[in-house]
């Protein structure tokens, strides 16, 4: 079958590090299951403390994670193009860690939980490179914390 | 959060009153509410097949159109090996022939019925039952071609044309299903919109375990049919459970087509012992007893997560209020308009969720209006 071309939305997903093992055709149909989303300077993405259903990639603008009280010194992490965030929710069901704010105006790709998992079951290899590419993320994020960084992306 | 917390008793009594509104107003769409439901069973059962070809590499249309041309191509090479081995070569008038040969057994066991009714019941007989029968039986072969056969083919000719809708409502839920399912998304507000997703997917996700239900329901009606006309020595007990369990999806007027159908064959099979024919009507009976009481709360009513009790009781309320049309509509509706009714009780209600949906407004407002301050 002829590899297809990849439109800009979709060359965007591929520079992304979670579709970057993906093939044309993988990213091809990973991109008609996600939802595109835009949102204002200052508008607020998700709650902490909200079940978490979806992933979020930041097609453009920047994005800011904040966890802590309103008020106090709040822990607080920033996110630009390429970058993704609520990934735990895929992984489970447990509330966001952290409230998400878009600091730009913003363009998302959000994949939605039961899109992603319904994927793992029916395609074994684009499920296994997008896991893979998960547990990169969370090892990395890992090391960061062990080495005394504090991250936020794990929501 | 949401989804864990228990829907309240005026969320469920709204649940109730819009699946009987709904009800009510369906049953004067029927032309289009039976396609639609065979559309989605196709949908359903096309949906894996059109993802493989999606991932092998084919475009949406042409997965679809291949998917579509795979089941229905099957389909008809299936009717004509059905035809092709239940009628010989050059012999044109096997149908006609098998078609009398039942409508006489059938014919046979009614009046066998009722002169053995006579002996039993005196009273009967001092009544002329056999011949007041037998006259009506007789008026009606009669006069069926005359009275009744135009307006069975009206009938028919009107709801082929609806029915013919099936495949095209599948075909394009194949085809732009997702499209649509992001068209409404897109339409709801930042604030709502996680939740919508996992509206939209629980909606998808009742139907799916409904037609999921309905065909294990389909297997067990055709099981234990089987079974039983086997026990009693009827012949191709499965066929007949098959097409009878299939018949059923159509409840009441199904189950009672379905029944005749068993009695005729019975009758046929057995002339000289209408004890078989009493047997597949008994065997019919507790066969939809089951169905009705047992099988169907515990794999539709289980596969739409509604307490059995509730499943009966509503197939109750459908029927008194929609008739055939209510009974058959009844059960997916309610499970349809629970899982809508109860997240978007939550939703309304969820303080938060509307502070932001108010603020991202303000923002949008602001936004919208930032270079005209006068």
């Amino acid at each position: 079958m002829k590899s297809p071309t990849l439109s800009p939305r979709q060359h965007r997903l591929h520079g992304a590090s979670l579709f970057r093992s993906l093939k044309p055709l993988e990213l091809k149909f990973v991109d008609g299951l996600m939802h595109e989303r835009r949102y204002l300077k200052d508008e607020i993405i998700f709650d902490e403390g909200e079940e978490g259903q979806a992933l979020y990639l930041v097609m453009s603008g920047r994005v800011q994670l904040s966890r802590g009280p309103e008020g106090s010194l709040r822990l607080q992490t920033e996110l630009g193009p390429g970058s993704f965030f609520g990934d735990l929710a895929l992984l489970d069901n447990s509330p966001r860690s952290a409230q998400a704010r878009a600091l730009d105006a913003c363009e998302m790709a959000v994949f939605f939980r039961d899109d992603f998992l319904a994927l793992m079951e029916t395609d074994a290899v684009i499920g296994y490179k997008i896991s893979l590419a998960l547990a990169r993320h969370i090892g990395q994020r890992l090391r960061f914390q062990l080495d005394g960084h504090a991250q936020l992306e794990a929501l | 959060m949401i989804r864990d917390e228990h829907t309240g008793p005026v969320v469920w009594t709204g649940i109730i009153g819009v699946t009987c509104l709904l009800l009510v107003l369906l049953e004067h769409m029927l032309w289009l509410v039976l396609p639609f439901i065979f559309g989605t069973m196709m949908y359903y059962m096309l949906l894996e097949p059109k993802q493989r070809l999606l991932r092998a590499g084919f475009s949406r249309d042409v997965a679809t159109v291949l998917a579509c041309a795979l089941f229905f191509g099957t389909l008809a090479l299936l009717a004509l090996a059905v035809l092709s081995w239940t009628s010989a070569p050059g012999d044109d008038d096997n149908w006609r022939d098998s078609i009398g040969l039942y409508l006489d057994g059938g014919v046979a066991f009614v009046r066998n019925t009722m002169a053995l009714l006579e002996t039993k019941f005196p009273l009967l007989a001092e009544m002329r039952l056999t011949s007041v029968v037998n006259r009506y039986v007789q008026a009606y072969i009669d006069n069926f071609a005359q009275r009744y056969l135009a307006s069975i083919l009206v009938t028919v000719a009107g709801w082929l044309p609806s029915l013919l809708l099936a495949p095209f409502l599948a075909f394009f839920f194949l085809r732009d299903g997702l499209h649509f399912k992001k068209f409404l998304a897109r339409a709801v507000p930042n604030a709502y919109f996680e939740h919508t997703l996992f509206l939209l997917h629980q909606v998808d996700q009742t139907a799916r375990r409904y037609f999921e239900g309905l065909l294990k329901l389909t297997v067990l009606d055709t099981i234990v049919l089987g079974f039983g006309l086997w026990v009693i020595g009827v012949s191709s007990p499965l066929l007949l459970g098959f097409i009878s369990a299939v018949l059923a999806w159509v409840p009441f007027v199904g189950s009672v087509v379905g029944c005749v159908m068993v009695v005729i064959v019975a009758a046929t099979d057995a002339p000289s012992n209408p004890l078989v024919a009493y047997g597949a009507i008994v065997v019919f009976i507790l066969a939809r007893l089951l169905d009705d009481f047992v099988f169907m709360p515990l794999t539709l009513g289980r596969s739409l997560q509604i307490h059995p009790l509730v499943t009966v009781l509503m197939i109750f309320v459908g029927g008194t209020l929609s008739g055939v049309a209510g009974l058959m509509l009844v059960l997916p509706l309610l499970g349809v308009v629970m899982v809508v009714g109860e997240t978007l009780g939550r939703l309304v209600t969820h303080p938060r969720l509307r502070a932001r949906h108010r603020y991202a407004r303000q923002l949008r407002d602001k936004q919208a209006s930032a270079d005209l301050k006068v």
